[in-house]
């Protein structure tokens, strides 16, 4: 701790936090990676498990850290730059909550593991929310306000297929053990998706409308 | 950041400047005056509460101790009037953080954690005061120690030099002053307004200067001081953290600064009491470099004395307080009751600051 006094380092600490905001959304990836892994065919979803637990605390951890930055941060710098740290603990609570939302994933895997229905129509959902991770982190981290916009448009309209699918699923004819998982993967990858969505707002969108995009289109228009 | 460092040393040169132009000031008002302030501080009680207060009315004890020193150094202030006064800045220093605290007051919690550990910086200094005053006042082991090694560094024996020394940094110091004095001098005769008007100059600089060194310095070294304290934060403290605190408050040339930043990392509650406290400590001993740079404008070795006992004050109280743990906790335990008491009873926190920082000095200055 002394050495980091005569460091070359001398510019503002939020550049560390940036670092890790990027690695937190990685390690986000790879937990929704885990649980959506559960669902392939041959895998076991108990063995699974831990692995979706340990790396989901690994995002939880890096939530606590990043924070104490922040609070020490704001001491050192005396709130010069507080919208940006209040930035940034919205981001990491969406981040931290996607997390969270691949833990219920896999609640819905384990809970089939030994013997569900066929649940292979969610897969193309499940392919581009994993892919969708890799995306809003290059957009968020490259700060590029074009594909940031163009992500978001694409997400606001994923967010209604979800709804649609669930609405549709709600008045379907289809046995409960069929229909309840559907349901409950669309209900969580809608979730998902509305988290990375809010952190895309923070490259775009005013600090007062952060997480107001899906709500905001007369605004935007 | 280039311009920013010429600007440290630019300023620390006006601070020179400052503490000479107050040591001429002293001079100019004549030898009654030296008198006058020796009746006014002669108890050890008085000089001790007149240094509080100067400390709590400039916010700074960085501010006061280089007063002191210039005062001791123009002759107006002996060493043993000096000490009482050296030892009541650091504690008059520890009413800013206290005041950050209050900060917190509408927090229940948040507060208890925030007073508990702006006061440990009070309690610390309070307790080392209460121990280490009467036996410098007994034994003069301090201001000897001092003495010795003054006489050391300068290779001078001060109980029998009384020619001022010299030096490079004292010959550059004398152009401005030169200047200073002469432009008083052309607008009055009066010694006793060209001594107000050398000590108002004197004043107004090293408080300028001390001010712009610890803002500049502040914005230069933000980032590696939130560096240290992140690493401080996830390895824990000990002595480690004390030269944290010692370099910080060296860095910034205020331990205000310092104690100040981690009083709501405390709050927060991801900084402990007993983490914090050696930062505290460390800054204790770090902010005695401003009395030492102050002595380098100096004419008589005295200042550099007294600088020195301000240092060796500051590591005698942490050799006293800091390596046994029953005793390191009697702080600690102290500044959590107050908070405790504070948190239930919020008038508490007002008759506490208005009392131990404004209140007592007063009465120790009239009836002592």
């Amino acid at each position: 701790m002394v050495f980091e006094l005569f460091k070359g380092q001398s510019g503002s600490g939020l550049e560390a936090v940036e670092a890790r905001i990027e690695e937190m959304l990685h390690t986000c990836g790879e937990v929704l990676g885990l649980a959506i892994s559960a669902f392939e065919p041959g895998m076991s979803a108990r063995e699974i498990g831990p692995l979706v637990r340990e790396t989901d605390r690994k995002v939880n951890k890096t939530e606590r850290s990043i924070r104490r930055d922040l609070v020490v941060h704001v001491s050192v710098q005396s709130g010069a730059d507080l919208p940006l740290v209040l930035v940034y603990m919205s981001i990491i609570k969406d981040i931290e909550r996607i997390g969270d939302y691949a833990k219920n994933i896999w609640d819905v895997a384990a809970a089939l593991e030994d013997g569900g229905p066929d649940l292979s129509m969610m897969d193309p959902l499940f392919e581009r929310t994993i892919a969708l991770v890799s995306e809003i982190a290059d957009a968020y981290v490259s700060r590029d306000t074009e594909r940031a916009t163009a992500l978001l448009n694409r997400c606001d309209g994923w967010l209604d297929e979800y709804d649609d699918n669930v609405d549709a699923l709600m008045l379907s004819e289809l046995p409960s053990t069929v229909g309840v998982p559907q349901a409950l993967l669309n209900r969580h990858l809608k979730r998902v998706t509305a988290h990375l969505m809010n952190v895309l707002t923070s490259v775009v969108m005013p600090f007062d409308r952060l997480d107001y995009w899906d709500e905001d289109k007369i605004d935007r228009d | 950041m280039w311009i920013r460092a010429v600007a440290v040393l630019a300023f620390l040169f006006l601070f020179l400047v400052g503490v000479k132009a107050l040591e001429s000031g002293i001079k100019a008002f004549g030898a009654d005056t030296a008198e006058r302030l020796f009746e006014l501080v002669s108890s050890p009680i008085a000089a001790l509460s007149a240094g509080i207060l100067a400390t709590v009315l400039v916010q700074s004890s960085s501010v006061s101790t280089a007063t002191i020193v210039g005062m001791v150094g123009s002759g107006a202030l002996t060493l043993t009037a000096a000490v009482p006064m050296i030892m009541g800045a650091n504690i008059g220093t520890t009413v800013t953080n206290t005041l950050a605290s209050l900060g917190h007051i509408r927090q229940g919690q948040e507060f208890r954690r925030a007073f508990a550990g702006a006061t440990i910086h009070d309690f610390f200094n309070i307790i080392s005061v209460a121990v280490l005053l009467p036996l410098e006042l007994w034994t003069g082991f301090l201001s000897r120690a001092a003495t010795y090694l003054t006489d050391v560094l300068t290779g001078r024996d001060i109980a029998v030099s009384a020619v001022p020394s010299s030096s490079p940094i004292k010959d550059a110091i004398e152009v401005p002053i030169g200047l200073v004095t002469r432009a008083v001098e052309a607008l009055t005769d009066v010694p006793a307004v060209r001594g107000f008007t050398l000590l108002a100059v004197g004043l107004a600089l090293i408080f300028t200067a001390l001010t712009s060194i610890t803002r500049n310095m502040r914005m230069l070294m933000a980032g590696r001081i939130e560096a240290s304290l992140n690493a401080m934060l996830s390895k824990g403290a000990g002595l480690g953290a004390m030269v944290v605190g010692m370099l910080i408050t060296i860095s910034v040339q205020s331990s205000s600064i310092t104690t100040s930043v981690l009083i709501p990392l405390v709050a927060a509650g991801i900084l402990s009491l007993e983490n914090a406290y050696p930062v505290t400590l460390g800054a204790n001993v770090g902010t005695t470099i401003t009395a030492l740079l102050a002595s380098l404008a100096a004419d008589r070795p005295e200042a550099l004395t007294i600088a020195i006992t301000h240092t060796l004050f500051n590591l005698t109280g942490i050799l006293m307080l800091y390596p046994i743990p029953a005793v390191r906790r009697i702080p600690l335990v102290l500044a959590r009751r107050l908070a405790e008491t504070a948190q239930q009873h919020k008038q508490l926190v007002l008759a506490y600051v208005l009392g131990a920082f404004v209140a007592l000095p007063v009465i120790g200055i009239v009836v002592f």
